[in-house]
């Protein structure tokens, strides 16, 4: 398969997370796990702090968490000038309970009524398009 | 083995006029020159006998474009401290310690931009650096990242609104009596305040940060010269750096999270360094890139709790010359302007040397502290000669 986000890759941070967005271009939510002490790494990284294992397994997990914190955009920035058109847009960070607690960056769909920390959050997987950047995402939506 | 504490001071400070962001007569290597000369002048020191250069971040002036200008004799150190406004203290401490292994006789430490010959603040302090997880989600500005803490020390740990608009109040409030700063004719009221736009929910316009060209530095020397020069030493007492456990390059996924800046473990080793707490601080110059993060720096750094941030943090408490902890008294990044921070420099000396526009009484401990919530910051306390 190709992957669109290969085409137009992003770099900077540790950026060993190729397999997150594979994972969503297949339609599946992935975190990463590391084999050897089952200890949930996000981001994901090339050596696992605890144990000093290199070696991970990535997990299909249900996308569904809680509002960690949010932010709402009324600016268009000049790297993200894509979403110019969603402007005021908000970008939810998710907790996922299933993966030890990690936190998911994702836009906001639907509803915003009750968007408050601790709020119950439902993501699905938006295919690659110009305003992710040609990568696939997790779209968050408030729990009804 | 020998300390930080008290073995060098800062003698000397050059700054250019803070331009509007993309104005600046000349690109940031001019700037950065005129800085480090006009840094001499003011210490008495020659600027071809400086041999130690220090900067931090995405700083582009560095010392082998700098020297054929300042007709440096010889480079004997040089470095960058990581990796964005977090580093500035550290800078410091860089310095001091290259003067203290006798590696290097005078340091500059100073900052340039200029976006008229550059890119914008934000993007050039990423040094395309920002992680896929945001940029892909529509977050890609420094505002919009600690927006997201923000949320937290508010929403979460309850700080009110009210903190953030003492906060930015105070520094205009001080910005006025400076004919440096760039925001000397803003008025805030509550009115003005309330009324500014949105950028990254919570943080409203007069919650961030200036963005401008311009140039500032500092020279260190060793105590001992310090006291043989024109000036009136600021010594450095404890300038550490650093980043918690469970911290790092985590994209939100600190363990535990900081609503606030991150640096309480780097305030108990500068208190512990220095031998002083936050109850002997006379004023402070608190890095501001949002007005929220700074609080949490105060916070981290003992002067109020989430609990009594809203009682604390008053316009009051935080202006020169009576208040419990004027801050930002040169106006600071929200509204004297802003080259990374650097400013906030040259005003803790300006504070300990009886120079400010907005002077605290008798200033013995001035503190600086480094970038709140950067992924590595600092932070520093200057003295004057009877804190030694």
């Amino acid at each position: 398969m190709e992957y669109s986000f290969e085409k137009h890759r992003i770099v900077g941070g540790i950026g060993a997370d190729a397999e997150y967005w594979r994972g969503l271009e297949e339609q599946q939510f992935r975190l990463p796990q590391c084999t050897q002490c089952g200890k949930w790494i996000w981001p994901a990284h090339y050596r696992c702090g605890d144990c000093g294992s290199w070696e991970f397994t990535w997990t299909a997990l249900e996308p569904k968490g809680t509002v960690f914190s949010w932010t709402r955009s009324f600016y268009v920035f000049d790297r993200v000038r894509e979403r110019a058109d969603d402007v005021p847009y908000v970008t939810v960070l998710a907790e996922i309970p299933a993966a030890d607690g990690a936190r998911v960056l994702g836009v906001l769909q639907g509803d915003e009524t009750g968007l408050v920390i601790g709020a119950g959050v439902q993501g699905s997987i938006a295919p690659p398009c110009e305003k992710s950047k040609w990568y696939a995402s997790i779209r968050w939506e408030i729990e009804r | 083995m020998k300390g930080i504490r008290g073995a060098t001071a800062v003698v000397g400070i050059g700054q250019t006029p803070y331009f509007k962001r993309g104005t600046s007569p000349g690109p940031a290597l001019k700037l950065c020159l005129q800085a480090i000369v006009s840094a001499c002048e003011d210490a008495g020191l020659d600027p071809r006998d400086v041999d130690g250069f220090v900067s931090y971040a995405s700083e582009t002036s560095d010392v082998q474009k700098l020297m054929p200008g300042l007709g440096t004799r010889e480079v004997r150190f040089a470095a960058l401290t990581w990796i964005h406004g977090g580093g500035i203290p550290g800078a410091l401490s860089i310095a001091a310690s290259a003067i203290i292994t006798g590696q290097a006789e005078i340091v500059a430490v100073y900052r340039s931009m200029a976006e008229s010959f550059g890119q914008r603040l934000r993007v050039d302090v990423a040094q395309n650096d920002t992680a896929a997880q945001y940029l892909v989600n529509g977050i890609e500005s420094p505002t919009q990242i600690l927006a997201l803490r923000a949320q937290r020390l508010m929403q979460y740990h309850g700080v009110p609104r009210s903190a953030l608009r003492a906060v930015s109040q105070a520094s205009y409030y001080h910005a006025r009596n400076n004919p440096r700063a760039v925001g000397r004719h803003v008025v805030l009221d509550d009115e003005t305040y309330d009324a500014s736009r949105m950028i990254a929910d919570p943080h409203r316009l007069f919650d961030c940060s200036r963005e401008n060209d311009g140039a500032c530095a500092v020279l260190v020397v060793s105590a001992e010269r310090a006291r043989h020069l024109r000036t009136t030493p600021a010594y450095i007492l404890s300038a550490p750096m650093g980043t918690p456990g469970g911290g790092g390059a985590l994209e939100e996924n600190w363990r535990p999270y900081y609503a606030t800046a991150g640096q309480a473990g780097l305030a108990r080793r500068m208190w512990a360094e220095s031998g002083y707490g936050p109850r002997d601080v006379d004023v402070a110059q608190i890095y501001m890139n949002n007005n929220s993060v700074g609080i949490g720096a105060m916070i981290d750094h003992g002067f109020c709790t989430f609990e009594n941030a809203g009682e604390f943090l008053t316009f009051e408490n935080l202006i020169a010359p009576s208040g419990k902890l004027p801050i930002n008294t040169s106006g600071g990044d929200l509204a004297e302007g802003f080259i990374h921070g650097m400013g906030l420099v040259a005003e803790a000396v300006r504070q300990i040397r009886g120079e400010s526009t907005n002077q605290v009484p008798s200033t013995k401990l001035s503190l600086m502290t480094g970038g709140p919530g950067d992924t590595m910051s600092s932070t520093g306390l200057f003295g004057s000669e009877e804190t030694l």
